[in-house]
């Protein structure tokens, strides 16, 4: 792509996103997300391939819709208290607009549909900034907004993802589809805690940024885009498919790696909130997402394929590794025991 | 002080020369055993046994004396400690009289046997085992014995172990025996939780005993002493020797379980449903055996079965509340049935290993001292006046006549006392009268100074013991002095009734056609179905029911579908259910958006 092009889209981005944290009237909030839309669009179908193409237009319409109902939702906040402040959305039907609004943003079952689509349309690289990068705005508004919204439909809402991520998870093969449905996941869990101790939330979004982002950048080293070749990725690269091994089982949310820190302050909120069914449901249905995890991990490091390369490592590296693949692998693999800093300074 | 002193150190001077023989030959090579060695052992051991008698009989001297005390508990107390007492004074030497007149016999019955000598070490460790039953203060050392003779008699039945219904029913004997011992074992445990105490002494109770420890006695009994529904071993242990059947299932072995209700009496003479208990089973025992009794074919299963019949009388006895009478009949039984046993080994040999009596016949010239000995026991065991069986068991049926008790249970035993005298009666009639159906060529011979010297010793004392013993052992309890002239003859007339029923049938047999079949004498002959019942539907029920549990229940049910395979199929159901939801049509997914909004309109606008 023209370089030009590129850096005014990726500036397009930035922007968009700081408008969008910064904002206390609906109407900023509103122009940075559609900023941002408008902005990646064109990164997604950057490699004109006709799935490409789809995963823009899918993209383009479910974001469009979610604008729009954000909007909608604070007119009607402004019609019937007069003000436009995102923090003081007080009645209840803007709010579960809103909600709505910004389950379909994120991609909150069952607002989810288009995600895995998007995702496998796109690059690697494309998917991590959608991931992570496009995530962040909503985030930011369902924080500020989080003391009025309903938790009936919250906890309906995480619910439903966490399961729905854990089960569709199980039947992928793509690797960019399985990422997509751990992403549902950790939304889940992420708006769970967000009437309790909307910190946390924020927490399990850095995190899990952190860990999706070596993920995808490892995944982009050795351009596994499936489960086959993810079988043969240890000629590739061996030592960074051994720590993609340890943070696929950080993404699991398994001690004593970082991934357990925000499943383990959730559940404690839940249970101090005596919520507790509420613990074990998540809880239990996190495992779904850990067994494909593990077939992930069994593929990648620990059986070798039945389909033997006929070389130990291959000679010929195409690109060079990532160089912040390390940081971010260190981070999403050891920083569970700085877990009190983390905390006080959240 | 010197008959203390006398009594005490004759019976362990007995127990000394018991226990010699097997402890000698552990000393040194050149003392080993022989068969006529024991032999000789147990006769001066019954010699000696007579000073302890003679000691009681002259001065009534019972002492309770402790050796030793095994401190295993602190505050529990288990002695080493012997009763000498008019039990086990009187039973010491009529075991030891008994077993030394079956030991002589052995010697010319087993001569042929490759290990005589193992042989006549098993049976004196039978003994040691039954006299240490006899002697115990405590329940502790009687378990000890009890299990003893259990063992002894696994090893004496199954002696010919090429034989696999030896086997078979060697394996019975314990398994049935073992059951018996659950109760013992119950109530051991139960009187050491709630009395402290195994000793006999501490046991008697003021008030009513419970029942519970009564029951685990009472099963004990049943399980040793063959009573009704734990009863198929008896039968089947005359698979063992001769000597083994004379020694263990008709004097010795079997009573231990009336013996142990004798001793436990106290405990039970104030519980009347455990005695009415004790009475119904012995009635339904005695009845029982009785009529199984009168179809079989084979001598020592009559004598088995005789033998099952008078255990059940001194059952009811011990429900009568009458433990010294109880104790008179084992005695007397003792003798005649010992005797019968060894006349039936005699027998056997002599028509070269015939066990059935429909192949015998007109044996009265060919084996006379054998025969009139087989005669004077059949005699004793029907209660022919003054004869030894008529001592107890006459006495026995005029408490019952005179008793308020069960008439149910009176009227089974009267039906079985009748029924004793038809089989003796056919028992007599088809070995020793009518023309002889034995084959041509038989080794029969009892010139034999080891047959006869036995059998006319016992046969001395089917006729003599009865008087001896009563005259020396006053009864503790009143026996009945007045009654009607029909009820006082009752035992006698039915007696007789029962002689005649077997010599009308005997007429009635004169042409070797088969016998028709009808129910009753089916009934009789196949031991009223018991034993193919019982044996076939637990053991199949209880395997079956433990496969059942075990691996479908736990193994394919808990193990695999509530756990791994049924959760996963589950996942995978939902899995496939939500895979077609996602079909990829955005005008779809769009469509689902706008339905779940509306539906969450709709529903929050209720709420409102």
């Amino acid at each position: 792509m023209n370089p030009h092009a590129k850096l005014i889209f990726s500036l397009s981005l930035i922007m968009g996103t700081t408008l969008t944290i910064s904002s206390n009237h609906w109407m900023m909030a509103w122009i940075g997300l559609e900023i941002n839309t408008l902005s990646i669009i064109p990164l997604i179908s950057k490699s004109h391939h006709p799935r490409a193409i789809e995963a823009s237009i899918k993209y383009f319409l479910v974001q469009a819709t979610a604008s729009t109902l954000i909007l909608f939702s604070g007119m009607i906040n402004a019609w019937l208290t007069g003000q436009w402040d995102i923090t003081q959305l007080t009645h209840p039907t803007p709010s579960l607009l809103l909600t709505t609004a910004i389950a379909m943003k994120l991609g909150l079952a069952p607002f989810h549909f288009w995600f895995p689509e998007v995702l496998q349309g796109s690059s690697l690289t494309t998917a991590l900034l959608l991931s992570t990068m496009m995530k962040l705005p909503p985030i930011t508004i369902l924080f500020l907004t989080s003391h009025s919204l309903s938790p009936t439909l919250l906890i309906t809402l995480s619910i439903i993802s966490t399961a729905l991520g854990g089960w569709m998870g199980l039947n992928q093969t793509q690797t960019r589809k399985i990422l997509a449905f751990s992403s549902i996941s950790h939304l889940g869990w992420m708006t769970m805690i967000i009437m309790y101790n909307p910190k946390l939330t924020l927490l399990t979004f850095y995190l899990y940024s952190i860990l999706t982002t070596t993920v995808f950048l490892s995944l982009n080293t050795t351009k596994t885009l499936k489960l086959s070749t993810m079988m043969t990725s240890w000629t590739k690269a061996p030592a960074l498919n051994t720590t993609l091994m340890m943070t696929l089982l950080s993404l699991a949310g398994l001690p004593p790696l970082t991934g357990f820190l925000p499943k383990w302050l959730i559940i404690q909120e839940l249970a101090k909130q005596e919520m507790t069914p509420m613990a074990v449901t998540m809880a239990m249905l996190s495992l779904l997402s850990l067994f494909f995890y593990l077939r992930l991990t069994y593929y990648s490091t620990i059986t070798l394929p039945p389909n033997s390369t006929n070389h130990m490592k291959q000679w010929h590296i195409n690109k060079a590794t990532n160089p912040s693949i390390a940081i971010f692998t260190s981070m999403s693999i050891l920083l569970l025991p700085l877990s009190p800093m983390i905390l006080t300074t959240i | 002080m010197e008959t203390a002193l006398l009594i005490n150190t004759s019976m362990l001077l007995t127990l000394a020369i018991i226990t010699m023989p097997i402890l000698l030959p552990l000393l040194s090579k050149s003392l080993q055993n022989t068969p006529t060695t024991i032999t000789r052992v147990v006769k001066m051991a019954f010699l000696t046994s007579l000073m302890p008698m003679t000691l009681f009989m002259y001065s009534n001297m019972e002492s309770t004396t402790s050796y030793w005390e095994w401190k295993f508990i602190t505050n529990f107390k288990i002695p080493l400690s012997l009763k000498i007492d008019q039990y086990s004074t009187m039973f010491l030497p009529i075991a030891l009289f008994v077993t030394w007149s079956i030991l002589q016999f052995t010697t010319w019955y087993m001569a042929t046997d490759p290990y005589p000598t193992k042989f006549f070490s098993y049976l004196l460790m039978f003994l040691i085992a039954m006299l240490m039953l006899t002697l115990a203060n405590n329940l502790f050392l009687l378990f000890i014995g009890w299990e003893g003779v259990g063992i002894m008699s696994f090893l004496l039945i199954g002696w010919w172990q090429g034989r696999s219904e030896a086997n078979t029913a060697a394996l019975q004997a314990v398994l049935y025996n073992r059951i018996g011992d659950i109760g013992l074992i119950l109530s051991l445990a139960w009187l050491a939780s709630t009395l402290n105490t195994w000793e006999i002494q501490q046991t008697t109770p003021h008030t009513q005993t419970p029942t519970i420890p009564l029951l685990g006695l009472i099963l004990a009994a049943t399980g040793k002493s063959a009573q009704f529904g734990l009863h198929p071993w008896l039968p089947a242990a005359m698979e063992g020797p001769t000597p083994v059947s004379a020694l263990l299932h008709s004097s010795t072995m079997v009573v231990a379980g009336i013996f142990l209700l004798i001793r436990t009496h106290p405990m039970l003479t104030n519980n009347p449903t455990a005695l009415s208990l004790c009475l119904c089973l012995g009635a339904i025992s005695t009845l029982f055996a009785a009529t199984c009794a009168l179809t079989q074919n084979d001598i020592k299963k009559i004598i088995a079965f005789s033998t099952s019949s008078q255990l059940g009388l001194m059952m009811v006895t011990i429900g009568l509340n009458l433990p010294q009478l109880a104790f008179l009949h084992i005695s007397m039984h003792a003798f005649f049935k010992a005797m019968l046993f060894l006349c039936s080994g005699s027998i056997i040999h002599s028509l070269n290993g015939e066990q059935d009596i429909r192949k015998m016949g007109c044996l009265q010239k060919a084996l006379p001292t054998t025969t009139s000995c087989l005669t004077i026991g059949n005699l004793a065991l029907m209660g022919t006046p003054f004869l030894a069986g008529f001592y107890s068991k006459d006495l026995i049926i005029e408490n019952l006549n005179t008793s308020h008790l069960n008439t149910w249970a009176l009227l089974l035993t009267l039906l079985a006392t009748s029924f004793t005298a038809t089989y003796s009666l056919r028992m007599t009639l088809l070995i020793q009268t009518g023309y002889t159906r034995t084959s041509s060529v038989t080794p029969m011979n009892e010139n034999n100074q080891m047959i006869i010297n036995p059998l006319s010793r016992l046969a001395l004392g089917s006729i003599m013991a009865g008087l001896l013993i009563t005259s020396y052992m006053p009864p503790t309890k009143t026996p009945p002095m007045t009654m009607p002239a029909t009820t006082k003859t009752a035992a006698i007339i039915l007696t007789i009734l029962g002689i005649i029923l077997a010599m009308e049938l005997s007429n009635m047999t004169q042409t070797m056609t088969q016998p028709k079949q009808n129910t009753c004498s089916n009934f009789s002959t196949t031991l009223a179905y018991f034993n193919p019942l019982i044996h076939r539907t637990s053991s199949t029920n209880l395997l079956n029911g433990g496969q059942k549990i075990s691996s479908h229940l736990i193994d394919l049910s808990w193990y695999k579908k509530m756990g791994p395979e049924g959760l996963a199929n589950l996942q995978l159901m939902m899995t496939k259910t939500s895979t077609t939801l996602h079909t990829g049509l955005i005008k779809t997914y769009l469509g689902s958006f706008a339905l779940s909004i509306l539906l969450m309109l709709l529903s929050t606008l209720n709420l409102n």
